[in-house]
């Protein structure tokens, strides 16, 4: 063991000194994570004049506005740090899985209680993040039970609220991007990264924890057990959005990982086929809300997809990572 | 230039602790104090839950306000070193497989008794969220007759436990006996905790709630079996027991535990599911002893957990101290100025759960803080939140200055993976 740690210990130095981070962080962030929020900004302004001209559930503009900004969201939801993170903005953007029901509550209390917090976007920000972003507003649109509630004007009021909150968090994160892309590619004394490594760390990280994230909880959860599973627990299933989740997580996350392995041809091939192969089979099964978990032949090609996820994980973690001297750290994923 | 820069003092770094090596105590131990502690700290709590048995079993014998309020000052003193042990759980797997036993949370309470109409009945997510074993001698699970006439330990552990396999179904440990002591707590963001009346334990006509003796056998065998887990837990510790040959199997593996313990407590599990979300959900309930309003102190002893397994000394609950080479230790003969940070991280953030204990303790509850709007509320647990945010960015800066890194492929799936630190 002891020969081992010493070798690990005078490679890695050199191994580094032969990266240099700038270039991988310089071109993640304008290349993956600047346009991509620019383009959740885009949809989310366009979901919210929507909203404003017709706030009817069953609206076809509406529900493909709400679409649009939801692919959007997804196709960078694996961003988990930095200006994501403040004021709780990322979670009350997508708050699931929701394993006690909170949203539901909190619409239904809303409802009830006719809660003028809808009236002023900063009161609504206030409210139960449960209450706000796209899965509040799914429910809204596509759960029957939400169609009766209340009287139809609080529930319009209700449906622009939410639009207008995910406007704001989007736009907010996009516009604070503007100063953060400064701090993930200059790291040193005034970044919240002390070196290129932690900088270069925080988007490995993003990586790891997007691909766990689609592998065990977008998948894993209405996966269940063989003999309990658990079609109900599918993420956006109301919308049937379940499965088109993972494939745009994972054509956003193999877009990451190319730039990560920029530098490493061999690992960039090996990850780019298992991204390849995942996205075929996600792309190839024919069940938006991914009820097929409970009935046996098509879980077994479900059960396939999720291995071919764990395939990526594995290369990632054991090529990619050591490769570049990185490590994927701790996570909020980390714990129950 | 930098990455020159960065190769020579790694070079110089290896020279420097070779030379100072003298003074830096060895793995084995460092993993040794850390197993003692852990060893003290389970018996502990092991002392402490035979001291609630007592109680209890007062409770039980002669119900009455005061044994009622005798066994919830026994229950809160219980959490004491156990909340401590935390630490100890995402990087040990035989921890982690056996914590849901004892501090599952959180619970639908409405599987084990009668809850208020505002609870609601089956959900989405859990069929038997309202099942009430204590009103129903017999019931139906997952297609199979349940004969529950008499409520056992071995009912409890094997039939009703995580039963359908939800996690929320907690049958067992110290949040199902929190629940028997105090009932819901419908103050919603008002002043008081659960307020269940004695009378739930009286017996004959006195008795309230319906099911008594069923009350009574249930709060019983929830305690027995707390205390034959902890008995369990405490043995794997001892000199001999299994925690101790894992631990020790791969000293670097072992130290690297140490880490993915502190690390993921702070960060996922503490920071993020048991005190952001909360706050982000302005939720009375979503607070982890939310019957009896002590999620103060159990915050508090989870961070405290963390800072003595990192100095390597723990005080036992009747004063006897236990320390010795620790992993601080370890950090400083390669950085000391790493050390120097992690510790005043780990003081920054006892101070923030320090300030939220003694506001708690003023009559600020933690459900209080938690509402919509409330700044004072959102500041006290915010600075914890950020204190254990931030200390985790400089655990993880031990893992690399230690070189664990590359031991640990997982990083910290310690949940998904728990013999990866083994490997």
């Amino acid at each position: 063991m002891r020969p081992l740690v010493l070798a690990v210990a005078l490679t890695l130095p050199f191994a580094s000194h032969a990266q240099d981070r700038g270039p991988i962080l310089t071109d993640t962030v304008t290349a993956h994570i600047l346009p991509g929020y620019s383009r959740l900004s885009e949809a989310t302004g366009l979901l919210t004049e929507t909203a404003q001209r017709d706030c009817d559930p069953g609206s076809p503009d509406l529900r493909a506005a709400y679409n649009t900004a939801f692919d959007n969201w997804i196709s960078v939801s694996h961003l988990r740090f930095g200006p994501s993170e403040v004021d709780d903005r990322a979670f009350a953007l997508a708050f699931w899985p929701d394993t006690k029901g909170f949203t539901p509550k909190a619409l239904s209390s809303m409802i009830a209680a006719k809660d003028t917090a809808v009236e002023s976007p900063a009161e609504f920000s206030e409210t139960s993040i449960a209450g706000r972003g796209f899965f509040a507003l799914e429910l809204m649109l596509f759960e029957p039970a939400f169609a009766t509630q209340g009287d139809m004007p609080y529930r319009c009021a209700l449906v622009r609220a939410i639009t207008a909150d995910i406007d704001r968090n989007a736009s907010a994160i996009g516009s604070d991007w503007d100063t953060y892309a400064k701090a993930l590619t200059q790291p040193g004394e005034t970044s919240p990264y002390r070196s290129g490594d932690e900088a270069l760390q925080e988007l490995y990280k993003a990586l790891m924890t997007g691909l766990e994230f689609t592998g065990d909880t977008r998948l894993g959860r209405p996966l269940g057990t063989f003999d309990r599973p658990r079609p109900k627990r599918a993420e956006a299933r109301r919308s049937a959005r379940s499965l088109r989740h993972v494939e745009l997580s994972l054509i956003a996350l193999r877009d990451l990982a190319a730039r990560l392995s920029a530098d490493h041809p061999d690992i960039a091939d090996d990850l780019d086929r298992a991204f390849g192969k995942a996205i075929d089979r996600a792309q190839s099964l024919d069940d938006p809300s991914l009820s097929g978990v409970a009935d046996p032949q098509a879980r077994f090609r479900i059960e396939a997809l999720q291995q071919s996820i764990n395939d990526i994980r594995a290369i990632a973690s054991t090529e990619l990572g050591p490769t570049l001297g990185i490590s994927a750290g701790f996570n909020s994923l980390d714990g129950d | 230039m930098t990455r020159f820069l960065a190769a020579a003092s790694a070079l110089t770094l290896s020279i420097a602790s070779a030379a100072v090596a003298a003074d830096a105590p060895s793995k084995a131990d460092v993993l040794n104090v850390y197993a003692n502690i852990a060893e003290a700290k389970y018996d502990d709590s092991l002392i402490a839950a035979k001291s609630l048995q007592a109680a209890v079993n007062a409770l039980i014998v002669e119900p009455s306000d005061a044994t009622l309020n005798a066994a919830r000052a026994a229950w809160v003193a219980a959490r004491v070193p156990y909340q401590q042990t935390e630490v100890y759980r995402f990087g040990n797997a035989i921890v982690d497989d056996w914590e849901g036993k004892v501090n599952a949370w959180p619970l639908d309470e409405g599987l084990i008794d009668y809850v208020d109409a505002s609870y609601g009945g089956p959900t989405d997510e859990n069929e038997l969220a309202a099942l009430n074993v204590i009103a129903n001698p017999s019931f139906e699970l997952s297609g199979q007759a349940i004969d529950a006439s008499k409520i056992t330990p071995k009912l409890l552990s094997d039939t009703l436990h995580e039963a359908d396999g939800i996690e929320a179904n907690v049958a067992t440990g110290y949040h199902a006996i929190e629940f028997l002591l105090w009932g819901q707590d419908l103050n919603g963001h008002g002043t008081g905790a659960g307020n269940r009346p004695w009378t739930d334990y009286a017996q004959g006509d006195d008795c309230t709630g319906g099911h008594c003796d069923r009350r009574a056998q249930y709060l019983s065998a929830a305690t027995e079996l707390l205390v034959s887990d902890l008995e369990w837990m405490a043995a794997q510790w001892a000199e001999g027991g299994d925690a101790r040959a894992a631990l020790n199997a791969d000293e670097t593996a072992g130290v690297a535990a140490i880490l993915t313990g502190m690390g993921s407590l702070s960060y996922g599990e503490q920071a993020g599911e048991r005190m952001r979300l909360g706050l982000m959900l302005n939720d009375p309930e979503e607070e982890h002893d939310c019957f009896s309003d002590n999620t103060h102190n159990s915050h508090y002893y989870d961070g405290l957990g963390v800072q003595n397994v990192y100095l390597g000394s723990y005080t036992r609950i009747d004063g006897t101290p236990v320390s010795g080479a620790s992993l601080s230790d370890l950090v400083i003969a390669s950085d000391p100025s790493l050390d120097a940070e992690m510790k005043v991280k780990l003081a920054n953030t006892m101070q923030a759960l320090g300030r939220l204990k003694s506001t708690a303790e003023a009559g600020f509850a933690y459900d209080q803080m938690l509402e919509r709007g409330n700044k004072g509320g959102e500041q006290l647990i915010m600075g914890g939140v950020n204190g254990l945010v931030d200390q985790t960015k400089t655990i993880e800066r031990i893992v690399i200055t230690l070189k664990l890194d590359q031991i640990n492929f997982e990083g910290s799936d310690s949940l998904d993976n728990p013999d990866a630190v083994f490997q």
